[in-house]
C-alpha cells in the first residue's frame, strides 16, 4: 500500500475537551459558549447570532450611558462570566450544600440485639475515631468507625442506646444543639428535641 | 465502565515482552484491518510497549504513556475515542439518533430504538459481540465505542432493549485520562 490515511486531526474544545460539536451535551455548555464562538464560530451559528446581538445591545446601552470614553473597557468587563461557586455534579446538577445534622438510627440485630448508627458528626467538626471511643466508654460496649453507604463515615455502637446518647452528644460536644439532632424511626425522620 | 475511572484503578503497568508484543500488534491487526499501513506509526516498533492491568480485568495499550487501546478480559482490542477520532474508519459504525446523545454521554447503553429511527444508522454487516464505533445523527466524530449485544439484523428485527453495551464514551474516566504516568 503506497498510501497512509493520515491521521485525521480533531479540534477539541479547550474548555471542555470534547470534540466541539458535544460541547452542547457536555459537562457545562455555557462555560464553552465563548470559546466557541472564537474557534468555531460555523458550527453553531445560533450562538454566534445571540453574541453579535449581546454585542449590539451592550454598545447600544454604552451610547445610551457613557459620556467618558472608558466605556468599552468595562464593557469587556462585565461579559466575562461570573464564577460560579457551586459546585457541578456531572449531568449538570447543583450539588446541594450539605445538612448539618446529626442522624441516630437504630438498626435491629437477631432479632433482639441491635446497633445504634450515628451519622453526621463530622459536619460538626467532630473527630469521628475520638467520638467513637468516647461513646464506647461511656456506654460500656464496642463502638468503632464504619464506612457507611456511599463513602460516608458513620459511627456504629453496639447495643440500644437512644435513650440517652442525645444529651451525651449535646453536652460533650457543644457545638452540636438539639435542634440538629434526628432519629430515625419507622423510615421517618423525627426530631430528637 | 469507564464511568469512573483514574489512574489509581491501574494496578500494576509493565513493558510487555516482545513476544507479546507481537501478539498485541497481530491481533489488533486483524481487528482492524484498516488500521494496518498505520500500524507502524501508532504503535512504533522501537519504542516499548506498555500494558497497564487495571481492575475489572481491563487492561490498556499504552505507548508513550498514552492509552490507545483497551481490552476486557482478554477480548478484542478496542482502540481508545482519541485514537478513533484520528482514524474514524477503522471501526464499523453504528449510528444514534439525536434525542439519545445525551443519555450516551452519559453512560447508557445504547437502545435498539436510538438505531433504528429515522435519526439512527446500522452497518447491516455488524454481527453480535464486536466492537463498534457509535456515531450521532448530524455529527462528525464519534461519541462512545460500544460493543455489539445482538448482530445488525437482531437490532432491526426486536427492536427493544440494549442493542450495544457502551464501553467507552466522550468525557468518562478513560477520555479524561489522556496520560498516564
Amino acid at each position: 500500500m503506497a498510501e497512509k490515511p493520515q491521521p485525521v486531526r480533531v479540534l477539541y474544545c479547550g474548555t471542555c475537551s470534547l470534540p466541539p460539536e458535544y460541547c452542547e451535551f457536555g459537562p457545562d455548555f455555557e462555560k464553552c459558549k465563548p470559546w466557541l464562538i472564537q474557534n468555531v464560530p460555523d458550527l453553531y451559528p445560533d450562538l454566534v447570532k445571540e453574541a453579535n446581538e449581546k454585542e449590539a445591545g451592550k454598545a447600544a446601552n454604552q451610547l445610551k450611558n457613557t459620556s467618558i470614553s472608558s466605556g468599552s473597557d468595562d464593557g469587556a468587563a462585565s461579559s466575562a462570566p461570573k464564577q460560579e461557586a457551586v459546585k457541578r455534579l456531572p449531568g449538570g446538577k447543583v450539588k446541594k450544600k450539605e445538612k448539618q445534622e446529626v442522624v441516630i438510627e437504630k438498626v435491629i440485630r437477631n432479632k433482639r440485639k441491635c446497633i445504634t448508627t450515628v451519622k453526621g458528626l463530622e459536619l460538626f467538626g467532630v473527630k469521628l475515631s475520638d467520638a467513637s471511643k468516647k461513646l464506647g466508654k461511656k456506654f460500656a460496649t464496642g463502638a468503632s468507625v464504619v464506612k457507611g453507604p456511599t463513602e460516608k463515615e458513620q459511627i456504629d455502637v453496639q447495643g440500644d442506646i437512644s435513650y440517652d446518647i442525645v444529651e451525651f452528644i449535646t453536652e460533650t460536644w457543644p457545638d452540636v444543639p438539639e435542634t440538629s439532632i434526628f432519629f430515625i424511626e419507622d423510615g421517618r425522620k423525627v426530631p430528637a428535641a | 465502565m469507564f464511568k469512573k475511572f483514574s489512574s489509581e484503578e491501574v494496578s500494576a503497568q509493565n513493558q510487555v515482552k516482545a513476544s507479546v508484543q507481537r501478539k498485541i500488534r497481530q491481533s489488533i491487526a486483524e481487528e482492524y484491518p484498516g488500521l494496518e499501513p498505520v500500524l507502524d506509526d501508532i504503535l512504533p516498533k522501537k519504542s516499548p510497549l506498555i500494558v497497564a492491568k487495571c481492575q475489572n480485568h481491563l487492561n490498556l495499550v499504552l505507548v508513550n504513556n498514552v492509552p490507545l487501546f483497551f481490552s476486557i478480559r482478554d477480548g478484542p482490542y478496542m482502540p481508545t475515542l482519541r485514537l478513533l477520532h484520528q482514524y474514524p474508519n477503522i471501526m464499523k459504525k453504528l449510528q444514534v439518533d439525536r434525542g439519545a446523545i445525551k443519555f450516551v454521554l452519559a453512560g447508557a447503553n445504547i437502545m435498539c430504538p436510538g438505531l433504528t429511527s429515522p435519526g439512527g444508522a446500522l452497518d447491516e454487516e455488524v454481527e453480535a459481540e464486536t466492537p463498534v464505533a457509535i456515531m450521532a445523527e448530524g455529527k462528525q466524530h464519534a461519541l462512545a465505542i460500544g460493543f455489539t449485544k445482538m448482530s445488525a439484523k437482531d437490532i432491526k428485527a426486536i427492536n427493544k432493549g440494549i442493542g450495544v453495551d457502551n464501553l467507552h464514551y466522550l468525557n468518562d474516566g478513560l477520555w479524561k485520562m489522556e496520560r498516564l504516568d
